[in-house]
């Protein structure tokens, strides 16, 4: 048990070492143009299993006294020598962005998109992408000059989620050579509180109505268009009339503004920071699937009522980054 | 199976190609049903890429592999042995198609086609199959390469571009570790070719073996002499010492016929002048090597015998190299042993009792043993024999036959019948067979000997003078032995008959004769610098490029020139980036950038340069004015076109001036 013990430490403070060397070597950047500092280059599985193919040949030259066997087994030991250059460009000059990270809830897929540029006029085949825990990419950029990428991968809870080292790996041309490199490319999901419904909003703290008929969301009477305005929800737009060719509108419901809902940290009296969380984010998604103006207010984030999906993207980002720094 | 492991449509269509080209060269050496397997197993993976079939299970691969071995035991009578194993080889090569599912199975049956490759090579090493393989080993990377490919399922070029670019790079350096890798033995022994016919000339020579030989047009060696080449008379190539008649044929003495005591060759004084050549034999399956008069040879594996003859210990299986050195006027056993003396008298009890009485009453009328030796020759050329490449068969007592009915001959029979009456009188006498001329070709000054020029000739022992080459052919046909067998033979047509579209036939008309000659001149050099390259050649060669053949000169010479070719690769490969022209307005708006970088101010890569400015003006109000006024500029000359040259050679400036100003304000 010790021993398990010790080797246990002693891997971690391997690896721990190593993350520190490669972390040095390759620093996180939102642009990574790869070359001789960031590409790692080894033989294969295939390619021992090559050399040992190779072996036999070899012993075959040397037993027939062969010299054309002797020189097919040298061209294709060459080849070999000659692949660490093709594998090694297969991946040097390519420039990796890192574009987005789709937001997330906790436990789902966020979508992680990069943009794979090459360097000059050559093609690159077979890019091997992932992250530790997302699913795999395998691109050419074949007579283009970018391509976009989009890996998944499971996000954990509230806060920055880090996807860790991209590896990009390739065994082009030969398969013989594995030439690869873990890049980090700053590349944070924003990941929203977990969702936890309660049965009615406690204690509603509803302004005074002051009676104003304001076109808002949410009502029932219908009372006109207006020119599409960004943030307006697309549940709003009149699509049939866009249709049919006309300009991007929204529809307009008319009611009175009788009620702006705060969603209001203290609210959910007694109860631990990332439940209190977990409930304002619940009654946003909620107020914003049904049209509702609702405001946020926490500690240290006000944010003045309204709706839209650009409204309901702020106040998730304010519940998800409570209390978080800013990403590491 | 995730995307990586499948194989394109493609890479499969190159190795279709690849199974066929590899398996032609050997077509002429596996039984028939090998290929009928080719055929089946190419249109089962085909419908298996289009969906209608399925791939083999367990058990049916179990069988065709049993089937496919009984198969190859049931046609080649064994598993053993060079030809069942390639077979073998080829037959598993095309399964392994009817299983391709991965590129784990694709690898497999890559590097199968590289171990085929050099299967064909134990067999003919000639150039034009060296031309072949090349091409197969350029398809075979080509799918290497096409596997790689993911997603590219149209047959594209591109695959194949990149494998002839690597192959042709790596060329240069297999080159040098060709000449500097060492040439060791055999570490182990290995199946030989066990089902090829043997070639040239045989140890067991009946009347009528050398005419068939000669109807050949193959060539037997090449030589090339290191100083002048002698006179076509004197070119008797000896490869056989034939003591021995038994059941109506002449044999050497074997191993095991010579006692210990007389089976090493005695070194002995040179005299005269000695010749120096390199001979490149074709492969014979047989052991002896060709040397004119008395020879040594330093070339390792290569065996003096006690009867003055080259011998190699394991057959001649393909184009081998040796160098020799003769004497043609070295006198050969002064003296005889008493054991040597009765091999060399040795007549079977009975049979040809006419050419013994003959033999007999002709010593009667010499005095001597070379007086006697006269009067045989003379008797040949007294009567009326003829020198034929068609000679009669001959029955039960051949020598009486042919000296007193059909008088028509070819060499062995004339040194047939000379020996046997040299014995009967006491003089002891063999047969030497090998080959008598050779064509000199201008190109390369070598002397190439074919299969016709086989010839069969005698010795004799005489007191003082050791063994002496006696050719009664000579006493028959002059012209033989001064011009060679074609003009020997003009009267009657015969020369290569049997091979009408031999080059050879057509040497008057000179175009392809010329051509004959050169491809000859080709063939010798390949021979002698790749096929042929063996341990002495690899000394001599090092040793005068190096001046010393030592472990670092090796590391160096191979470091060295491998860094001459990959730097040049390296650098084309790595270096020669695209780089985009910027325009002049925007190198300098780069400039101003980083400038702004280093205060603080990064420019987001969606940020416009307008946002830009004014997000950087609120973060530096001190500069507001400037970064507005060169954002301005820049703007001005990207976006409006249309200004003559002049003024926008000034407006730049201008934006290089302000640019430089703000960076000295920081």
């Amino acid at each position: 048990m010790g021993g398990g013990v010790i080797d246990g430490g002693l891997k971690q403070r391997w690896q721990s070492r190593f993350r520190e060397w490669v972390n040095r070597r390759i620093p996180p950047a939102r642009s990574v143009t790869l070359d001789q500092r960031r590409i790692f280059i080894f033989p294969s599985r295939v390619g021992f299993f090559f050399f040992g193919c190779l072996l036999l040949m070899l012993m075959a030259a040397i037993n027939y006294e062969n010299n054309l066997a002797f020189g097919l087994t040298f061209l294709l030991t060459t080849l070999f020598v000659v692949g660490v250059l093709h594998t090694y460009a297969n991946l040097s000059g390519l420039t990796i962005h890192a574009v987005r990270a789709q937001s997330a809830f906790p436990g789902q897929q966020a979508e992680f998109e990069l943009r794979l540029e090459r360097g000059k006029r050559r093609d690159h085949y077979a890019l091997h992408l992932k992250w530790p825990d997302s699913d795999e990419a395998l691109e050419n950029i074949a007579g283009e000059d970018a391509i976009t990428v989009r890996l998944h991968t499971a996000v954990g809870e509230r806060g920055w989620y880090n996807p860790g080292r991209l590896l990009l790996e390739s065994t082009y041309p030969l398969g013989l050579l594995r030439c690869w490199t873990w890049i980090d490319l700053d590349l944070r999901a924003l990941v929203y509180p977990r969702p936890l419904s309660s049965p009615a909003l406690p204690g509603l703290a509803q302004d005074q109505p002051d009676g104003t008929a304001v076109p808002i969301p949410g009502s029932d009477d219908f009372y006109g268009f207006r020119d599409y305005r960004e943030g307006d929800s697309l549940r709003q737009v009149y699509w049939k009339g866009l249709a049919r060719g006309q300009a991007l509108q929204s529809k307009q419901y008319a009611a009175y503004a009788d009620r702006s809902v705060w969603l209001d940290w203290d609210m959910f009296e007694g109860l631990g920071t990332e439940q209190r969380l977990s409930h304002l984010c619940y009654w946003a998604i909620t107020l914003d699937r049904d049209n509702e103006e609702y405001g946020l207010r926490i500690p240290g984030v006000v944010i003045q009522p309204t709706w839209g999906d650009k409204h309901r993207d702020e106040v998730l980002r304010a519940l998800a980054l409570h209390g978080v720094e800013r990403p590491r | 199976m995730t995307p990586e492991q499948q194989v394109p449509r493609n890479a499969l269509a190159w190795m279709i190609l690849c199974l066929f080209t590899l398996v032609a060269p050997h077509a002429g050496r596996i039984p028939f049903w090998v290929l009928l397997v080719y055929v089946v197993a190419v249109v089962w993976r085909i419908q298996v890429y289009r969906g209608h079939w399925s791939f083999p299970g367990r058990w049916v691969k179990l069988a065709l592999i049993l089937s496919a071995t009984g198969g190859i035991f049931l046609s080649f009578g064994s598993l053993i042995g060079l030809e069942p194993t390639v077979a073998l080889l080829l037959t598993a090569f095309a399964l392994k198609l009817t299983e391709l599912v991965g590129r784990k199975d694709a690898y497999v049956l890559i590097f199968l086609g590289y171990f085929i490759c050099i299967t064909e090579f134990l067999f003919s090493q000639d150039l034009l199959i060296v031309f072949y393989m090349a091409f197969n080993v350029l398809l075979l990377t080509t799918a290497l390469v096409a596997l790689h490919q993911p997603g590219e399922q149209r047959f594209n070029r591109s695959s194949l571009r990149l494998a002839g670019v690597m192959l042709l790079q790596a060329f240069p350096l297999m080159v040098v570790l060709f000449f500097l890798f060492p040439r060791i033995g055999p570490l182990w022994t290995v199946p030989i070719k066990s089902h090829s016919a043997k070639t040239g000339m045989s140890d067991f020579l009946r009347p009528g073996d050398v005419s068939n030989l000669s109807q050949s047009a193959e060539v037997a060696f090449r030589v090339e002499f290191d100083g002048e080449i002698p006179a076509f008379t004197d070119l008797y190539w000896r490869g056989l010492v034939m003591s021995r008649l038994e059941d109506g044929a002449w044999r050497s003495l074997r191993y095991w016929d010579v006692p210990p005591g007389e089976r090493r060759a005695p070194v002995l004084d040179t005299s005269g002048e000695g010749l120096e050549y390199s001979v490149i034999m074709e492969p014979t399956q047989q052991n002896w090597l060709y040397s004119l008069g008395y020879s040594r040879s330093a070339t390792s594996g290569v065996m003096e015998l006690s009867d003055y003859r080259l011998y190699s210990p394991v057959a001649v299986e393909q184009e081998s190299q040796y160098r020799v050195q003769s004497w043609p006027d070295t006198r050969r056993d002064p003296t005889l042993t008493d054991w040597r003396r009765t091999q060399e008298l040795r007549l079977p009890e009975t049979g040809n009792p006419l050419t013994r009485e003959l033999a007999l009453e002709l010593k009667t009328q010499a005095d001597s043993d070379q007086a006697f030796v006269d009067t045989v020759l003379n008797y040949f050329t007294r009567n009326p024999f003829v020198y034929t490449l068609q000679p009669p068969l001959l029955g039960d007592d051949p020598m009486d036959q042919f000296l007193f009915q059909t008088r028509r001959g070819f060499c062995e029979h004339y040194a047939y019948a000379f020996v046997m009456m040299m014995r009967e009188a006491g003089v002891p006498a063999r047969i030497v067979a090998g080959y008598m001329g050779g064509e000199v070709n201008p190109v390369n000054r070598t002397v190439i000997v074919h299969q016709f020029d086989a010839h069969a000739w005698a010795e004799v022992w005489l007191d003082g003078q050791g063994w002496v080459r006696v050719d009664p052919t000579a006493a028959v046909a002059p012209d033989r032995i001064e011009w060679g067998l074609e003009q020997a033979v003009a009267g009657e047509g015969s020369f290569l008959a049997q091979s009408p579209l031999s080059p050879l036939r057509y040497r008057n008309i000179d175009l392809i004769n010329m051509l004959r000659l050169r491809y000859d001149a080709l063939t010798y050099s390949w021979q002698a610098w790749v096929t042929g390259f063996n341990s002495e050649q690899q000394y001599e060669f090092l040793n005068n490029l190096l001046g010393e053949v030592s472990a670092s000169r090796f590391v160096v010479v191979l470091l060295g020139t491998w860094a001459l070719v990959l730097t040049p690769v390296a650098l084309s490969l790595l270096m020669r980036r695209r780089r985009h022209r910027l325009a002049p307005e925007d190198r300098q708006y780069l400039v101003f950038c980083e400038r702004m970088a280093r205060m603080g101010v990064v420019r987001e890569p969606w940020e416009s340069p307008s946002a830009f400015a004014g997000r950087a003006a609120r973060k530096l109000p001190r500069f507001a004015e400037q970064i507005d006024a060169i954002t301005a500029r820049y703007e001005a000359l990207s976006y409006q076109p249309g200004a003559d040259s002049d003024e926008r050679a000034q407006q730049h400036r201008e934006l290089r001036q302000q640019v430089r100003r703000l960076q000295l304000a920081y």
